[in-house]
């Protein structure tokens, strides 16, 4: 084996982790929704909040960045960003036109 | 065992490589679905009321039974990778049918949800979708938009998965050379991170 192929494993543990926390997540989310109406509703920036965080658990864990050289990181960071620009763009357009 | 790959053969030996190319091709799916979020996003901030109303019709215990299917099916995805480079093909052959089985599952709830909205004349075309208000109706042609190219990476990612169950089995796939694995995984966490974003926009804005 050479040495670039040495890879990480990931234990079975560490996912069970991952996926309790991303479940957790989930049913915060429902509850908010469902129960929580007078507490407080679910606005879009708490729904997007909740699934970013769940999207940055998956990416993060799941998808193995955590353990992936710099790069990776550095390029989702970098198509996050366009995606912001994108955002942003869009909205500056539809709020001054 | 010695490998030879011819030049332009198409075929790379080049695991980081092959990661690499499947990284990029995530992101201009990442793109794609996020263009889509802007056309909702701004339709919704358009018509706030008829998104609040017409997401009333979608149902929310399908919907976070879709979602828990679908995170427990990247686990046993994210765990064969696991099971292979530790050495026990059979478990994570059984993981992989599992991944499969899960998006067998989501699939059918996907088709009794949309069953149910057709048969109330809510796809895009049909006479009840004509007579809705502008709002809902958009609503409607985004949820089916948004949610069927979604069930079609899902069958997709079900039938890579299902490629590289075959491979494992002949041993083309092993803990050592598992790349195709790997990207399958990182294809059906895609997959399960687009319908993160999906569950919340479409079911429980209200």
């Amino acid at each position: 084996m050479k040495a670039e192929e040495i890879q990480h494993i990931t234990s079975f543990r560490e996912h069970f982790g991952t996926w309790l926390a991303l479940i957790i997540l989930t049913v915060m989310t429902v509850t908010i929704s469902v129960f929580g109406a007078d507490l407080l509703s679910l606005t879009v920036v708490t729904a997007l909040a909740i699934a970013t965080t769940k999207a940055i658990v998956v990416g993060y864990y799941f998808m193995h960045l955590k353990y992936e050289s710099r790069i990776y990181l550095l390029m989702v960071g970098v198509v996050m960003l366009l995606f912001i620009v994108f955002l942003v763009l869009t909205i500056f357009d539809y709020v001054f036109r | 065992m010695e490998q030879y790959v011819l030049p332009n053969s198409g075929h790379s030996s080049n695991p980081e490589a092959s990661k690499l190319g499947m990284w990029l091709f995530l992101f201009t799916e990442l793109l794609l679905f996020g263009g889509l979020f802007l056309v909702y996003m701004v339709y919704r901030a358009l018509n706030p009321e008829a998104f609040l109303i017409a997401s009333y019709e979608l149902n929310i215990t399908m919907g976070t039974i879709n979602t828990v299917v679908l995170l427990t099916s990247s686990l046993t995805i994210a765990m064969s990778i696991s099971a292979l480079q530790k050495g026990k093909k059979g478990l994570a052959l059984y993981l992989m049918l599992a991944t499969i089985a899960f998006s067998l599952i989501f699939m059918v709830i996907k088709f009794f949800e949309w069953n149910a909205k057709i048969h109330h004349g809510l796809f895009p075309g049909m006479e009840h979708y004509q007579s809705l208000p502008h709002g809902e109706s958009l609503f409607f042609f985004l949820y089916f938009f948004m949610t069927g190219l979604h069930a079609l990476h899902v069958i997709i990612g079900a039938i890579f998965i299902g490629i590289v169950v075959v491979k494992v089995g002949t041993d083309e796939v092993t803990g050592d050379q598992g790349t195709l694995l790997e990207n399958s995984g990182l294809y059906w966490h895609l997959v399960d991170i687009i319908w993160i974003y999906l569950f919340p926009l479409f079911y429980l804005i209200h």
